[in-house]
């Protein structure tokens, strides 16, 4: 991947809560329109990285590169028309409908005074048609159920129209049918938009099924970043090294087949 | 289709009910005292014309901006550290002017400046105070609204203790002005102190106002704010100054009146759940000030010919008032 087309540049990049260090010498280049998943054992700074893209956490020592240019100096509303995180759940109870909060992702893009124009209305329209959550928009936020809320907080930072979208552990909470629905609205936003999206997950399958590229970190270490199908080749014992435990090959029925494609890789412990 | 209609309609029917009732208290209140003033009697009656113009109207635009400011205050403390219960009181803020005021009350220092106390002004400096130590305490670590919280906490504990005290060294009459002062009143207003208090007041309503679509993303949480565009950090000192002045400048005109700050923003939000804070705003200063304006007509007029602090009655009020809507709604607080 030559310079121009990658979007996010992290150079090595070294973080670490007090004495213990979470990030050491991570660099990776994320292109454009790729969708990246983030995988590791717990602890391996999979978060940490993720936060430092998002600018939430100040890396030890080395650089994100957005466009070219280190997030740091990206102003608050710049870096929001850039970048779009949707965290893995909110900080607490949100009390407003969900129209007013798929809105409220329209901040950077609004004047002082924060109303709404004619295409915010229109782009809130759309990320409420994508997210499929016509249903629930004069729902409270409070009131929704976990897969309702992924679906409404993704729609959120869809509003927000920035062409690189960070997701923090999207699916953890979510049953199997909520999953499908969650990818199923990120495909129908990479139909609409050229999208680039960096998502944290634990589950192997969605990573290799519904992402162009893997992250695997270990130890705060890369231990592989590049394409789907190269970690593939790889499986299971690239896996096994990952995670540090025994992986198998398992040949999926039909049943399987329309989610995950013809096989896939189940822990063995 | 209906239920789309209501919550369109519902907020709108809300702010007019509220503005009516507002409107109505400003009207009525004036005329109620020891001594009922009808409009009759306003027009032939000057000694009753002095009262109502110059006693009873100031004390009534004095109870509207305070009660409303409190109202307002609350909503942006709450939002700010996601917290239903934060308050001017949870920060800090109310006992510093208290411990401000206190101190003035057993220095025995008189007197007033452009129209307003010695006591006040020390309540103002005292409130300021606070929230200085708050940042200095909070800052010396990675603040976030928990640390700002807890040292606000502190503060407030610290400065009771104070206050507690001085109430037990000061010798009688200066005990009874301190619990006096500490209870909270809107007696004694003049338009010259509703001036002294609406000047910081309105920098706040101004400021406050403009940035309510930040104060929006607040509540949705620091790291989605953050994310949205808002610069958190600066963003915090900015609302949290801003109501500091408010809330010094009220405090140091009426004293530390409890409550309104509290029940004010929850019971528009259970009136009308979900909307976004400018709107909520509007309607708690409403609320707020139709609130204090009634507790203090109730508090002049229940036991003729003495008055009680306002602030008895609106704890005593407003409590039962609040749990009767909290338990009518079968609802939680919406936050």
């Amino acid at each position: 991947m030559n310079k121009a087309s990658s979007i996010i540049q992290i150079e090595n990049l070294h973080a670490a809560y007090g004495r213990s260090e979470a990030l050491a010498g991570i660099t990776l280049k994320i292109g454009k329109n790729q969708r990246w998943a983030i995988v590791g054992p717990n602890g391996a700074g999979k978060s940490t990285l993720i936060k430092i893209m998002a600018g939430l956490l100040k890396p030890s020592s080395g650089s994100v590169l957005l466009n070219g240019c280190d997030i740091r100096q990206y102003s608050s509303r710049k870096r929001a028309h850039v970048i779009s995180y949707m965290p893995q759940k909110p900080d607490g109870l949100i009390p407003y409908t969900v129209y007013d909060f798929v809105m409220l992702g329209r901040y950077s893009l609004m004047g002082l005074m924060g109303v709404p124009s004619k295409e915010d209305r229109e782009v809130v329209a759309e990320a409420i048609e994508i997210c499929d959550i016509h249903h629930l928009e004069n729902r409270i936020m409070s009131t929704l159920s976990g897969g309702e809320l992924q679906r409404a907080l993704l729609a959120g930072a869809v509003a927000q129209s920035a062409p690189v979208l960070l997701l923090d552990e999207p699916t953890t909470f979510l049953d199997p049918a909520h999953e499908r629905l969650f990818f199923d609205a990120l495909c129908r936003l990479d139909v609409k938009r050229e999208l680039t999206t960096v998502m944290i997950t634990h589950d192997i399958n969605s990573a290799l099924y519904q992402c162009s590229h893997i992250a695997a970190l270990k130890d705060g270490q890369l231990l592989y970043g590049g394409s789907t199908g190269e970690f593939k080749k790889g499986c299971p014992e690239l896996l096994e090294q990952i995670f540090g435990t025994r992986f198998m090959q398992f040949n999926c029925s039909e049943l399987s087949a329309e989610a995950y494609g013809s096989w896939g890789m189940k822990c063995l412990q | 289709m209906g239920d789309e209609m209501s919550s369109v309609k519902r907020p709108l029917v809300v702010l007019i009910s509220l503005a009516a009732l507002t409107s109505a208290a400003l009207l009525i209140c004036p005329m109620i005292g020891i001594t009922l003033i009808t409009p009759q009697k306003l027009l032939t009656d000057e000694n009753l014309g002095f009262v109502f113009w110059s006693i009873r109207v100031p004390r009534v635009l004095v109870a509207l901006f305070a009660g409303g400011g409190l109202a307002v205050t609350g909503i942006v403390y709450q939002a700010l550290f996601r917290n239903p219960l934060a308050d001017p009181y949870t920060l800090g803020i109310s006992s510093g002017a208290s411990l401000g005021a206190a101190l003035c009350i057993i220095a025995g220092v008189g007197g007033s400046v452009a129209g307003m106390s010695i006591v006040s002004l020390c309540a103002f400096a005292g409130a300021l105070g606070s929230i200085v130590i708050i940042y200095c305490l909070a800052f010396t670590r990675e603040s976030n609204s928990s640390t700002l919280l807890l040292a606000g906490v502190i503060v407030a504990t610290i400065c009771s203790g104070f206050i507690m005290f001085l109430h037990t060294v000061g010798g009688v009459h200066k005990s009874f002005q301190i619990i006096q002062w500490v209870i909270g009143s809107v007696d004694g207003a003049s338009y010259s102190l509703l001036v002294c208090m609406l000047v910081p007041l309105i920098l706040f309503f101004a400021v406050a106002g403009v940035l309510m679509p930040q104060l929006d993303q607040f509540l949705a949480g620091d790291s989605i704010a953050h994310s949205r565009g808002v610069n958190v950090k600066t963003g915090r000192i900015v609302f949290i100054t801003i109501t500091a002045l408010a809330v010094g400048g009220i405090v140091a005109v009426c004293g530390p009146i409890g409550f309104i700050s509290i029940i004010a923003p929850h019971a528009c939000r259970m009136l009308i759940p979900g909307v976004r804070h400018r709107l909520l705003a509007l309607c708690s200063f409403l609320l707020g000030g139709t609130f204090l304006i009634v507790a203090d007509t109730v508090a002049r007029t229940i036991a003729p010919p003495s008055e009680i602090p306002v602030g008895i009655v609106t704890a005593l009020l407003g409590g039962p008032f609040f749990l009767l809507l909290l338990f009518r709604k079968k609802s939680r607080l919406l936050m």
